[in-house]
């Protein structure tokens, strides 16, 4: 059977993307949940997998060209049945997000999530930086690319470059904020938000964690936002009304829990890309994927299912935060924890007041879905999980 | 600057775990998390390029001394003599 394999929209205000680079040529053959192209999108630079066993038939459209959401990209053969929907929704005024849609992210290779830190990926050729100040210099990639010549593009080699030629100024900083505004806009239009924040004491989590590390190489160790994030995925998992999305004016309960983990952008900026089945692995897995989402974030290079399949969101500024981080919902999803920065703090146990390392979780979620003594048994689930973290 | 010298061969693990950084605005004595935003992961990644790059042990309370690029320098350097 042929089909067309079209963009997806991987974002509720996405609305175009530039193909940078085909990764199959007509003629290859490309297995499911294998990226099969690369685009560069306002959150950097996205390999969008394919959603079938299929042979490259023809490249509809070539690299640098910028096109809308729901274009056909590429002719595919499939074998058999067709496991998913052929095609994202064509573009509307505002496209629809398409979090379930042609990539069942469930169904990803577990391989592909794994990577070890620091390794770039394989066919990067122009470093990151160099790729982001080529942006910003508007110095397009298949210039860099004839100016490289197969070598590796440093940032000096954009900066020359730019240096010979008059050159329109496109700001990525800018496109990215853009995005993040108009995702922000849309939860606040559209989210009757409510909030809640719970005190936790996070001794026992702390001290778990400084035992578990010790015996362990500085690669293997696990840090406490992987903590956060289990017992936040169990919570969800187990509290109805937190973990799916609202679409088509209702909310749609997934079975999976895959989180979001905000992560920040040097120079500005936020993505929130997805730990699939966080509540089902255990924590040194949930590290591991954790570890190489953020390397591929800093490489400015993620994958179209990460981006479309958070069911729930976890946010935190770390040890540089504050206390309390109230924070705004992801649309179509419908909650999200944010975790303030651990502090010693006066606590009372068994009426003595003594000082324990405090972590403070404030949950923003949707009023249309829940109230606020379910968010309250949320928050408290969330709290006794960390409080056993033996048991994560 | 010499490949060779310490502060490189760290500025360059710092920008394999960091691509994302431009390593000529860096100033070695300033915090990493001050000046670059790293977050408890960017410093775990760091710590264990260090820790397999040098073959030296770096326990989780230590991390504070690969604070800076001067700091890590430091420390490496001690870490080093200590082995013999």
């Amino acid at each position: 059977m042929e089909l067309e394999f079209r963009l997806p929209s991987l974002g509720a205000d996405m609305e175009s993307a530039t193909l940078t680079e085909w990764l199959k040529k007509p003629g290859e053959r490309v297995r499911h949940g294998e990226p099969l192209v690369t685009v560069e999108t306002t959150k950097g630079l996205i390999d969008i997998e394919s959603y079938e066993d299929a042979e490259v038939l023809e490249q509809l459209v070539q690299p640098g060209s910028k096109v809308a959401v729901g274009t056909a990209l590429a002719r595919l053969e499939v074998q058999g049945a067709s496991q998913a929907p052929p095609a994202a929704p064509a573009p509307e005024a505002t496209p629809p997000p398409a979090p379930m849609g042609p990539l069942a992210p469930a169904s990803r290779p577990p391989a592909s999530a794994v990577e070890s830190p620091g390794t770039p990926p394989p066919r990067a050729r122009i470093s990151p930086a160099a790729r982001r100040r080529a942006q910003e210099l508007g110095v397009s990639l298949e210039e860099l690319e004839r100016f490289a010549a197969g070598g590796f593009v440093h940032i000096e080699d954009v900066e020359k470059l730019a240096a010979q030629r008059p050159v329109a100024h496109t700001d990525a900083r800018g496109a990215m904020r853009a995005t993040i505004g108009a995702a922000m806009a849309r939860a606040k239009r559209e989210i009757p938000h409510y909030y809640l924040a719970h005190a936790v004491d996070f001794a026992p989590a702390r001290e778990w964690l400084a035992r578990h590390n010790a015996t362990l190489p500085v690669q293997d160790r696990l840090i406490e936002a992987v903590l956060i994030t289990k017992a936040v995925a169990l919570a969800a998992a187990r509290i109805e009304g937190f973990n799916g999305y609202f679409l088509h004016g209702r909310f749609e309960s997934s079975a999976a829990v895959h989180v979001g983990a905000a992560i920040a952008v040097r120079g500005g900026g936020l993505v929130a890309p997805a730990l699939l089945d966080a509540d089902r692995k255990d924590l040194p897995t949930l590290m591991r994927d954790f570890s190489a989402l953020v390397t591929r974030v800093r490489a400015g290079h993620l994958r179209s299912g990460e981006f479309t399949a958070a069911t729930i969101t976890v946010t935190s500024l770390g040890a540089e935060g504050v206390d309390v981080l109230f924070p705004i919902i992801n649309p179509p999803q419908v909650a999200i924890v944010g975790a303030g920065a651990v502090r010693e703090q006066p606590w009372v146990r068994d009426g003595e007041l003594i000082a324990r390392p405090v972590l403070t979780l404030a949950l923003a979620a949707d009023h249309r879905v829940t109230d606020g003594r379910a968010g309250a048994r949320l928050l408290r689930a969330i709290a006794d999980l960390l409080a056993q973290p033996q048991a994560l | 600057m010499d490949p060779d010298t310490l502060e490189s061969r760290l500025l360059s693990l710092l920008t394999s775990v960091a691509p994302d950084i431009e390593p000529q605005n860096l100033d070695p004595a300033r915090a990493l998390r001050e000046q670059v935003d790293f977050d408890s992961m960017d410093t775990l990644h760091f710590a264990a390029a260090v820790s397999k790059t040098f073959g030296i042990d770096i326990a989780e309370t230590e991390y504070a001394r690969l604070a800076s690029l001067r700091a890590a320098e430091a420390f490496v350097r001690e870490r080093l003599a200590a082995k013999g």
